[in-house]
């Protein structure tokens, strides 16, 4: 009985404990955000947290990545408070209506059905294709050596898009479309021979090859597209600072700056360098 | 005065009767043995007795209190049933005793919390009461860890805690191994000497014929027999007790 | 990244996944019981109501509820969603582990014999005497294994709070494991689980020895 007694209390206080820890948090959370987007003061930025190059956490434990330094640079510029809010990519779209964040910019390509549903869509910052990654000895030299074979995907993404539109013949001659939740876990399919093509954005794969051996890409111009920024509708202006102080970044030769950081990301593609 | 006057009572589960026009007295300190075959009612009775069941048709009254009474041809129950449960106790033929309390819990708990009498007075008479039953040294236990007759007399002690003025037993051995029954009918025969007044529902016919005033014989709803038990057990004139006591005797050997 | 940096990171995200594990205890277990007396109510509407929506509750994914739950009062309401996550995740998970704890009651207080209650009624406990001293007690004996079951399940489940970004332990191992292109944070995590389940099973396994002073 004593027992119980005791263990009742251990609990009771550890609950206790966790709710003021709880609690405390909140409240710290709440003086880190105190503005609103009216108020212009602080730029919300919806990122997947997930996206090497692009937005990633880096190796001190913040989030980091060429669209982050960009649009840490630009709140800068403009005087704006900024923060990262790490958005889930299959939610991204209510995420951003929710007002959780100010804008959804993480290498996302630009939809036509993103335009038409009525959000703003900044003007696009980078021409991206999709590359297939396979192993280097695997003897596959062109997407029609796939035929019959198991490819993987990232789901979510504007590749697995592709493969239901536009490139469906080309999925159709796989064998199977094997759609995963990460691309680490694409890669790790391919690793394991459980699949032999990754379909993948360019510098996704650029990146995993110079940090990987054994593995190469077969590069057919697949899929051009291009990477945007997405903007809540009525948010144009909004929109129209954003793009203004990026190109005064441009100008400044800030933006090429960041640029060189990222060798993965290919400087042919950056639409504003060219 | 009778402690318990019942009368004209009627009980139907669907389209069963189990009770047909049923008539009871119990005066005090007056022992009664209800035998019959099973399904002839006499548990029924019991449960309708101790409020268990509602009945749906008569009447009954405790010390001349009426519990419900007929009106407009429908039965109506008096409000407050609670003070009607002091009058009365009930052994159960499995106990019911309640298992995550210690035997003396079982006992004290109720006229402590029901009752609202003073903690220390009922202790010490629940320690009292446990000794003439042989569980002094078993106050601590807990009812697992008692045997089977042990238990059922610890469920006498938790029924007469509450000071009633009238104590139900429905088959009070009829779940213990034969030779725990002994001990318990002990206990109940040292009750009826402390003329405590009985109503018990029983296989046990040498039991019942040493041990009550009245006997009680019922099949299929009514009470065929009723009378003192050299009446009943040695000079029954009625067909069928006749033939349920030879077939009782019957089934014994 | 250094591995310590991912231990911190992930020990923050630890913090989260606790306060969710216990503040989803603190408000799902008395919730069920309520839940499970409204569905046992005499009142045909109210009982009727009450098993719909357990069914619905039991019968959805969790992750549609934490989606529903956060994002819902935005789309009907137009009501902001709070930046604070562990408020709408909290209470998407007390529903629903209300929910099933409501079947686990229920089910704990459907196997007491009957006995238990005419012995009460006959002694005079009321109604809600008899449930709270006589009823309740050995229900929570009775049950005790399969609501540390769900609890285990719970430590599991915190990992789907990432749906709505919440960011407890799995969605920061998930972020490391996809930005650094490592699996070690999924190995830690998984041994972050495993340890706090190996604590949870072992708790209750001295609740239950303490309460297993009697035979039932």
């Amino acid at each position: 009985m004593k027992m119980k007694k005791i263990l009742a209390v251990m609990l009771a206080m550890l609950m206790l404990v966790t709710c003021f820890a709880a609690c405390g948090k909140k409240q710290d959370a709440d003086a880190d955000s105190p503005s609103k987007t009216e108020t212009k003061k602080k730029f919300v930025m919806g990122v997947d947290p997930e996206y090497p190059p692009f937005s990633y956490l880096g190796d001190d434990g913040k989030y980091t990545g060429f669209d982050v330094e960009i649009c840490r640079a630009a709140c800068e510029y403009l005087g704006w408070d900024f923060e990262v809010f790490a958005v889930n990519w299959d939610n991204k779209l209510i995420q951003l209506d929710s007002k959780e964040c100010d804008c959804v910019w993480s290498g996302m390509t630009i939809l036509p059905s993103m335009k038409e549903a009525g959000y703003i869509i900044s003007k696009p910052y980078f021409d991206n294709k999709q590359v297939l990654l396979v192993k280097e000895n695997s003897g596959f030299n062109a997407s029609k050596d796939l035929a019959g074979k198991d490819v993987a995907v990232q789901s979510g993404t504007s590749g697995e898009h592709l493969l239901q539109e536009d490139l469906k013949s080309l999925a159709d001659s796989f064998k199977n479309v094997v759609a995963c939740d990460s691309f680490l876990k694409c890669f790790t399919e391919l690793e394991g021979n459980a699949v032999d093509a990754v379909f993948v954005d360019e510098p996704v794969a650029v990146s995993y090859v110079a940090k990987n051996s054994g593995y190469k890409i077969i590069d057919e111009n697949l899929g051009a597209e291009q990477y945007g920024i997405a903007f809540r509708s009525g948010d144009q202006e909004l929109c129209n600072e954003i793009e203004k102080a990026v190109a005064h970044l441009v100008e400044s030769g800030k933006y090429a700056e960041i640029a060189e950081k990222y060798p993965d990301i290919n400087k042919d593609n950056l639409t504003f360098l060219k | 005065m009778n402690i318990l006057n019942m009368s004209n009572i009627q009980k139907s589960f669907g389209d069963n009767n189990v009770l047909k026009d049923i008539s009871i007295k119990v005066d005090k300190g007056e022992v009664v043995s209800v035998i019959g075959p099973s399904g002839s009612g006499k548990s029924t009775l019991l449960r309708c007795a101790t409020l268990l069941e509602t009945i749906d048709g008569g009447s009954f009254s405790y010390m001349g209190e009426e519990v419900c009474s007929v009106k407009n041809g429908k039965v109506v129950y008096d409000k407050n049933l609670n003070k009607f449960r002091h009058y009365f106790g009930l052994v159960f033929q499995n106990f019911n005793l309640f298992p995550h309390w210690s035997v003396l819990k079982n006992v004290i708990d109720a006229p402590i919390s029901v009752q609202h009498r003073d903690k220390n007075e009922v202790k010490a008479e629940a320690v009292e009461l446990l000794k003439k039953m042989g569980l002094e040294d078993k106050v601590k236990a807990y009812p697992g860890e008692l045997s089977g007759g042990q238990q059922q007399r610890l469920s006498i002690v938790r029924a007469l805690a509450m000071k009633p003025e009238i104590l139900f037993f429905d088959e009070p051995t009829s779940a213990l191994d034969p030779e725990l029954t002994g001990e318990v009918l002990k206990v109940i025969k040292q009750l009826a000497e402390e003329n405590m007044t009985m109503v018990i529902v029983t296989h046990e016919m040498e039991f019942a014929r040493a041990v009550s005033d009245r006997v009680i014989f019922m099949d299929g709803g009514i009470i065929v027999e009723e009378g003192a038990p050299n009446e009943v057990f040695a000079n029954t004139k009625n067909e069928r007790t006749k033939q349920f006591l030879q077939n009782y005797s019957k089934n014994e050997y | 990244m250094d591995f310590w940096i991912m231990i911190e990171k992930m020990l923050e995200g630890f913090e989260k996944t606790c306060a969710i594990f216990f503040l989803t205890l603190l408000f799902s277990l008395p919730l069920g019981m309520i839940i499970t007396l409204l569905s046992k109510s005499k009142l045909k509407i109210v009982s009727g109501i009450t098993r719909f929506v357990i069914s619905v509750l039991r019968g959805t994914p969790l992750m549609l509820q934490l989606i529903a739950v956060t994002y819902g009062p935005y789309y009907l309401f137009h009501i902001s969603v709070s930046r604070e996550k562990l408020i709408p995740v909290v209470i998407a998970f007390s529903i629903n582990y209300a929910a099933y704890f409501a079947e686990i009651y229920r089910s704990g207080i459907e196997s007491m014999p009957v006995g238990q209650y005419e012995a009460a009624a006959v002694l005079g406990y009321s109604k809600p005497k008899t449930f709270m001293k006589i009823i309740l007690p050995q229900v929570i004996r009775r049950i005790l294994p399969s609501a540390t079951n769900e609890i285990v399940t719970l430590v599991k489940d915190t990992s789907l709070a990432f749906t709505v970004s919440y960011q407890e332990m799995f969605t920061i191992g998930k972020q490391i494991a996809n930005s650094q292109t490592s699996f070690v944070p999924f190995v830690v995590a998984g041994i972050f689980y495993y340890v706090f389940n190996a604590l949870v099973s072992f708790i209750m396994r001295r609740v239950e020895k303490s309460m297993s002073y009697y035979k039932m």
